[in-house]
């Protein structure tokens, strides 16, 4: 007697009902890793920087930015400050702390191209004196 | 006397979709979030010199082991101890690769003026990295 084949009627699922969770989780993730930047203002615009062709990048953790303005006034952590005399040591005092918080400190200048050099010549001397050594000056890349 | 019917309809919120949003979500951020990597010329100062460090050695340097690069409030460039002029960016490539070519250790010490541009400055600085120039030192007048 021959066999009767019955015909399967099973289908073959992947179970996807737990796919929105997995998908939250990882929006979840990414919204509570995101690190906003703490500037709240971004005082030398990136047209005004210098241009240069042998950048590199620098990773934003241990950096911290100094804006240098082209009426000389420096802002760090968005104080305003200036260097008129030996006595005007707050970017001294401030770069102490820092390289204290973090010892991998990156100094990050961003300055107007159309600065004079002195201004810069005296913050850089500030930063030797309290050991911040490592410093970048922000460019825009060559087009 | 009319009869109600019971309905047996179950009221769901229809979730098959989800996914497909939370992904789209997702793709959305991807595709929009920039990482704020900053872009610089790199550069290590010297140490400050301390006042109480008994031994300080002074050293001369011959032009075979330093080329002096004095930048002048009106953007021109002293070369050593050649008369300033202006020098675009082939001529200052062409001159940092003659100066490698005698020693490759070659210090670069690049002067500013005060009143000079800082831009002058990160030019000079930034075609001496482009030619892989190793000891570069900034100092003012």
């Amino acid at each position: 007697m021959a066999k009767i084949k019955k015909e399967r009627n099973n289908d073959v699922n992947i179970p996807t009902s737990s796919m929105s969770d997995i998908a939250f989780l990882l929006l979840l993730f990414f919204m509570v890793s995101t690190v906003f930047v703490q500037e709240k203002k971004f005082w030398v615009e990136r047209e005004r920087w210098p241009i240069a062709d042998s950048i590199e990048r620098i990773p934003r953790n241990h950096t911290t930015t100094i804006y240098v303005m082209r009426d000389e006034t420096i802002l760090i952590d968005d104080i305003p400050t200036r260097i008129e005399s030996s006595e005007d040591v707050f970017v001294y005092n401030t770069l102490v702390s820092k390289k204290t918080e973090d010892p991998e400190v990156v100094v990050c200048f961003r300055t107007d191209r159309e600065t004079k050099y002195g201004v810069m010549s005296d913050v850089m001397r500030q930063l030797q004196d309290a050991n911040a050594l490592v410093v970048a000056f922000e460019s825009q890349k060559r087009q | 006397m009319k009869i109600g019917r019971k309905r047996k309809g179950k009221a769901e919120i229809p979730t098959s979709s989800m996914s497909d949003i939370a992904f789209l979500l997702i793709i959305f951020f991807m595709a929009t979030t920039k990482f704020d990597v900053k872009e610089g010329i790199k550069i290590v100062l010297p140490q400050a010199a301390q006042e109480s460090s008994e031994k300080v050695e002074t050293i001369t340097l011959t032009e075979k082991e330093m080329t002096r690069m004095q930048i002048l409030p009106d953007g021109t460039i002293v070369i050593n101890k050649e008369s300033p002029r202006e020098i675009g960016n082939p001529e200052l490539d062409a001159l940092i690769k003659q100066k490698l070519d005698i020693n490759d250790q070659m210090i670069f010490k690049v002067i500013t003026d005060r009143e000079a541009k800082y831009s002058e400055t990160i030019r000079v600085v930034d075609r001496l990295k482009a030619a892989n120039a190793e000891k570069i030192s900034l100092s003012t007048n």
